[in-house]
């Protein structure tokens, strides 16, 4: 498949940033890929838009407002990339761009390294566009390159949540305002959780994305630059000169993956696929299990992810409200963590008059359950906060 | 209320406290490490609303006792305003216990009595 940009235009008022621009977006393509420039948006108008792949729009335009011609642009091409190029991007101007149909947002580079990644990006943005038109189904039957898709979007300054999957795993990558802040998949989360997704399936993994409301966990503390770099690193080490150590998971679809050793206790256990796409609450009356620890008598419990959904709950009157109340309290506590510079809180007690709760966070969710406080002691807390550790493996 | 958290700075085990009252002034506090003022009355702050919320959904709690690794931070709502402590370990009962002992009294001289409705277990 040819994945290079076959036509493409540019739509400024800002001349040497054309220039520059349109060179850049010629080098992604061959001999025959055409670049237009124009720089006046009324007669931008009059172009057919269908015919070009990728177009680059600033959001002010000598005589128009670029984000209005996007919104027209956008519905006369639909399958047409678009990119935003701001001079000042704020979180407004994000949000509007995205709401009237870009693809991407991007700051206007003015220096070359950094017309550089831009390119990066860009070039990114078509890979998975083309794979996109050679599968209609993008989600289900192509493949995109993990590492093109996290720095797009972290160029862009975007907060996503990356639903990873490859033949035999899945996982989650958290993005926040641009930066990495998270990694977790089953068995393992933070940096090393990152580096192997990002040579799963060699890198090429279907990928969904969902777009990030919330402060996620911080796990990830180098810029993504850096993080990309040390990942493009760790998967030549894999290649050939890591021993095996048996830290790493096996991620081959023709193995299983017990042969690897978790490194993170408080994990949750693997998702199955339709989770992933619908979370639906399992009404148990007794939730199951999984190892030694009976549950304790409790009021209630539940379980949210970090998405703020319920999940899983027993005996809930109010599952919205409840669900609402404990991701209510784990964004507070979120930020109680960021001030004092800690991980994020593992347990939380709140102690009443007539009922006490635990809340027990891992790094895929929050569970919450509700005790009588005449009947409930220490054993009894301590004996929920097992199980709910001893459900997260 | 300055002599008073010169006394809790000296309680083993405490990195930081506060008392922040009702109306969100920082009466008190004290810190043996960079935790700010600023940062001591928000992380109040957010304790109080975190109490608040409960109250809301009729699941009303006036202490708090969240852990953050090895270090845990204690929270107690009274009429009068909202106290926290942060630790440099975890805790059971028995600590807390013990760490109400200690800084009830020194907080009772300056005229603050906190809620302690809740027994810590039954």
């Amino acid at each position: 498949m040819n994945k290079m940009l076959h036509q493409g235009l540019i739509l400024t008022s800002q001349r040497e940033y054309a220039q520059a621009m349109r060179l850049g977006l010629l080098g992604l393509g061959n001999e025959e890929t055409r670049v237009d420039v124009e720089m006046d948006a009324l007669r931008a108008m009059q172009l057919v838009p269908q015919q070009y792949d990728l177009i680059l729009l600033d959001t002010l335009l000598d005589s128009m407002d670029g984000l209005q011609l996007l919104l027209l642009l956008k519905q006369q091409a639909p399958a047409t990339k678009f990119i935003i190029v701001s001079d000042s991007p704020d979180e407004t101007s994000r949000a509007h761009a995205y709401q009237n149909g870009a693809d991407f947002f991007l700051e206007r580079p003015r220096m070359p390294e950094v017309f550089r990644t831009a390119f990066d990006a860009i070039r990114g943005l078509l890979v998975r566009h083309l794979d996109g038109k050679a599968s209609p189904d993008g989600q289900n039957g192509a493949t995109s390159s993990l590492a093109d898709i996290v720095q797009t979007r972290c160029l862009s300054g975007d907060s996503v949540l990356l639903l990873v999957r490859s033949k035999s795993q899945s996982g989650d990558i958290f993005i926040f305002r641009g930066e990495v802040h998270h990694a977790q998949y089953p068995g393992k989360s933070g940096e090393a959780a990152f580096y192997d997704m990002m040579h799963w399936d060699g890198g090429h993994l279907r990928i969904r994305e969902l777009k990030l409301s919330h402060t996620p966990p911080r796990t990830i503390e180098i810029p993504y630059r850096e993080l990309l770099d040390a990942a493009e690193k760790s998967g030549a080490l894999d290649a050939g000169l890591r021993p095996p150590t048996g830290e790493l998971l096996v991620v081959s679809g023709d193995m299983p993956s017990e042969t690897a050793v978790p490194s993170v206790v408080l994990e949750a256990p693997p998702r199955g696929e339709e989770e992933a796409d619908v979370p639906e609450v399992a009404r148990t009356s007794e939730l199951p299990v999984a190892n030694e620890t009976p549950i304790p008598a409790v009021n209630s419990h539940w379980k949210i992810n970090l998405m703020g959904e319920l999940v899983e709950g027993s005996q809930i009157a109010e599952p919205a409200r409840s669900a609402f109340i404990t991701y209510f309290i784990y964004r507070k506590l979120a930020d109680v963590a960021v001030t004092l510079e800690v991980d994020y809180f593992t347990n939380l007690t709140l102690f009443g008059p007539h009922l006490q709760q635990v809340l027990v966070a891992d790094n895929m969710g929050v569970r919450h359950a509700v005790f009588e406080t005449a009947w409930t002691t220490e054993n009894l807390r301590n004996q929920y906060v097992q199980w709910a550790c001893e459900q997260s493996f | 209320m300055n002599k008073a958290f010169e006394q809790i700075a000296l309680i083993e085990g405490i990195i930081a406290a506060a008392f922040v009252s009702e109306e969100g002034k920082l009466l008190g506090w004290c810190s043996n490490s960079a935790i700010s003022q600023d940062a001591l009355k928000f992380v109040s702050e957010t304790c109080r609303v975190i109490l608040s919320a409960n109250r809301a959904e009729q699941r009303s709690a006036e202490t708090g006792i969240v852990a953050f690794g090895n270090r845990t931070l204690v929270f107690r709502e009274g009429a009068a305003g909202i106290f926290m402590a942060y630790l440099d370990s975890p805790t059971n009962d028995a600590v807390l216990n013990w760490l109400w002992e200690q800084v009830n009294p020194l907080l009772e001289a300056e005229g603050i009595k906190l809620n302690i409705a809740a027994p810590e277990s039954a």
